[in-house]
């Protein structure tokens, strides 16, 4: 057996075939794939429509040959084989916005034939070539799809921009869906999907090459921003690398200069060193001969120091012997008045055990006695006083010995 | 030879109600009831679809976007679930040198049962896309609600679905 295909191209939809003209000497068969149907129509009737099986003695071969011959098979046997898997048709467009833009596109029907709308095929090929192409169904849907889809729904898009909306393509689909059904149903088509692809229109590639130059502009500016920047980056760096360079031939002068300085810093300071040495030297014999002349002045005074001290030690012990002879002058006639008042005091016991202490006897007494303490401290001292100067005067000095001043 | 398990036969039962020609899995009629399933299970949300698209029609026409899109959410849920059903897995006609192994009794109950519950569940959400449908045309408030069920239960079903392709999955390996 050979097995007949009855489909060559993938654009072949659906292919019509007389039974009968197929005449070989070797039986045919064909094998449907679950995407593919065959409908018999058998003597004008619609027979069996099969699917996803093996159809065996579909024509040919000696045992046919002879019940043709015979006359005990049908008069007439054409078989209608189709696609029945989803299949895409891009219909070409081209039409007018309502701003004058014309939008040109493909509009996509993505379309199928149930198995048992198959034989509605043979509408079409009743007038048509027994062979259906996708170029063949596009033709059929063009102009109607064109007039009751395509055109409707372009003008309702003010510019290009509404043809990218969800909307317009919302709306696309559910009128190709409405307004097509009439003509798909015929033919047993089912849409099962319709979109539009827009080419840019005229205005949008005007806003595509003036975005694009925009782009293009900034990209320079950008460019030019790096580039300077660059340059900057450059300039920086070389001024700092300059700077460096300075600072470096500078720090190197300045340690020279530093160096050479240091060298005569020390040979002035070894010379200060000997100038203070020197100094000192000076300094030192000034010193000692000061010290010669304050220790002869020293002596000096020492000495006079020592004759004063000498002078007042033996004033001191004049004044101590005058003290002393003054002390015992004054024990003395203390000594004299106790023993005169003592007597005094007898001889008044005595007047008055002898009973002649009379008030003329006591006047006698007193008088006498005054006249005896007169005679005792004839040019007396004062007792206990002080000189101006602050020295303590004794009993009977005449003159203070500090100061010379006459006590009076 | 593995027979029609007894405890399955009322899901069976229920299962046949709608679909004429079903007998759960029996030898040489597996290809067939796994086609007829899953035919059944694209009618069904063919017809969600169908309710879904006249509300759409109807909503869009009225300006009513909330209840249009949600409409077409469920459209496209719809086709989504006949994808799903018509490219999934169905198994292999014969085990023997084929990789896998035989279905177990207990692989036939899991298959029968989960075919029923799928099915309940897309009834299901006819009978809700139908009430849907209905709303619009008295015009109460409860249309989103039932759109919104009515896609809750389809990808619901969707999910339910795929339970199945692990319950086959498990044949694809011969236990030892």
């Amino acid at each position: 057996m050979a097995n007949y295909r009855w489909r060559d191209s993938p654009d072949v939809v659906a292919r019509l075939v007389n039974a009968d003209k197929i005449q070989t000497f070797r039986t045919q068969e064909v094998l449907l794939k679950p995407n593919e149907a065959c409908a018999f129509i058998v003597d004008g009737r619609i027979g069996d429509i099969l699917t996803e099986t093996k159809i065996a003695s579909l024509a040919g071969g000696f045992s046919r040959w002879v019940g043709d011959q015979l006359g005990m098979t049908a008069d007439d046997r054409r078989l209608l084989f189709a696609m029945t898997g989803p299949m895409d048709y891009w219909v070409p467009f081209e039409g007018g916005l309502q701003n004058g833009e014309m939008a040109k596109g493909y509009a996509n029907l993505r379309m199928k034939l149930n198995t048992d709308d198959v034989p509605k095929l043979l509408n079409w090929f009743a007038n048509n070539s027994p062979i259906l192409t996708r170029d063949g169904v596009i033709s059929i849907l063009k102009d109607e799809l064109h007039g009751r889809v395509i055109t409707p729904s372009l003008a309702s898009c003010a510019s290009g921009a509404d043809l990218r909306g969800a909307d317009f393509l919302e709306r696309f689909e559910m009128t190709a869906e409405m307004e097509m059904r009439n003509l798909l149903s015929n033919l047993g088509f089912t849409l099962l999907k319709a979109f539009p692809i827009t080419n840019p229109t005229d205005m949008e590639l005007v806003e595509r090459h003036r975005a694009k130059i925009e782009a293009q502009m900034e990209g320079n500016a950008i460019n030019l921003e790096a580039q300077k920047a660059e340059f900057a980056n450059k300039e920086a760096l070389t001024l700092q690398r300059i700077e460096m360079e300075t600072n470096v031939a500078r720090a190197h002068a300045r340690g020279q200069v530093t160096v050479k300085l240091e060298h005569e810093l020390k040979a002035l300071r070894a010379q200060e060193a000997t100038w203070a040495a020197e100094l000192e030297r000076d300094r030192g014999k000034v010193v000692l001969a000061q010290e010669d002349r304050k220790h002869a002045s020293d002596v000096r005074i020492d000495e006079a120091d020592a004759k004063s001290a000498r002078a007042m030690d033996m004033f001191k012990q004049v004044q101590d012997r005058k003290a002393e002879r003054i002390s015992n002058q004054q024990e003395f006639q203390n000594q004299r008045m106790d023993s005169q008042n003592g007597v005094q005091v007898k001889m008044m016991e005595m007047a008055k055990d002898a009973g002649a202490l009379t008030p003329e006897v006591m006047a006698e007494f007193l008088r006498q006695q005054t006249q005896q303490k007169a005679v005792d401290s004839d040019n007396p001292a004062p007792q206990g006083s002080n000189c101006n100067c602050g020295t303590a005067l004794q009993p009977g000095w005449k003159a203070c010995p500090n100061c010379g001043s006459a006590i009076g | 030879m593995i027979g029609t398990p007894i405890d399955v036969l009322p899901y069976i039962r229920g299962v046949q109600l709608i679909l004429e020609g079903y007998h759960g899995y029996t030898k040489d009629k597996r290809i067939e009831n796994d086609a007829l399933v899953r035919g059944e299970i694209v009618r069904a949300a063919g017809r969600v679809r169908s309710h879904m698209q006249n509300i759409f029609d109807s909503e869009f026409k009225r300006d009513n976007m909330e209840h249009a899109r949600a409409a077409k959410r469920c459209m496209e849920e719809c086709d989504l679930l006949s994808e799903d059903v018509e490219k999934a897995p169905g198994g292999m006609e014969h085990a023997f040198l084929s990789g896998q192994r035989s279905p177990s009794m207990k692989d036939l109950k899991k298959l029968i049962k989960h075919d029923h519950d799928v099915i309940e569940m897309v009834t299901k959400a006819t009978n809700i896309a139908n009430s849907a449908e209905h709303s619009v045309a008295v015009e109460d408030e409860n249309t989103q609600q039932f759109i919104m069920q009515a896609t809750q239960k389809i990808s619901s079903c969707r999910g339910f679905f795929g339970a199945r392709a692990n319950i086959l999955k498990g044949l694809k390996t011969k236990k030892k």
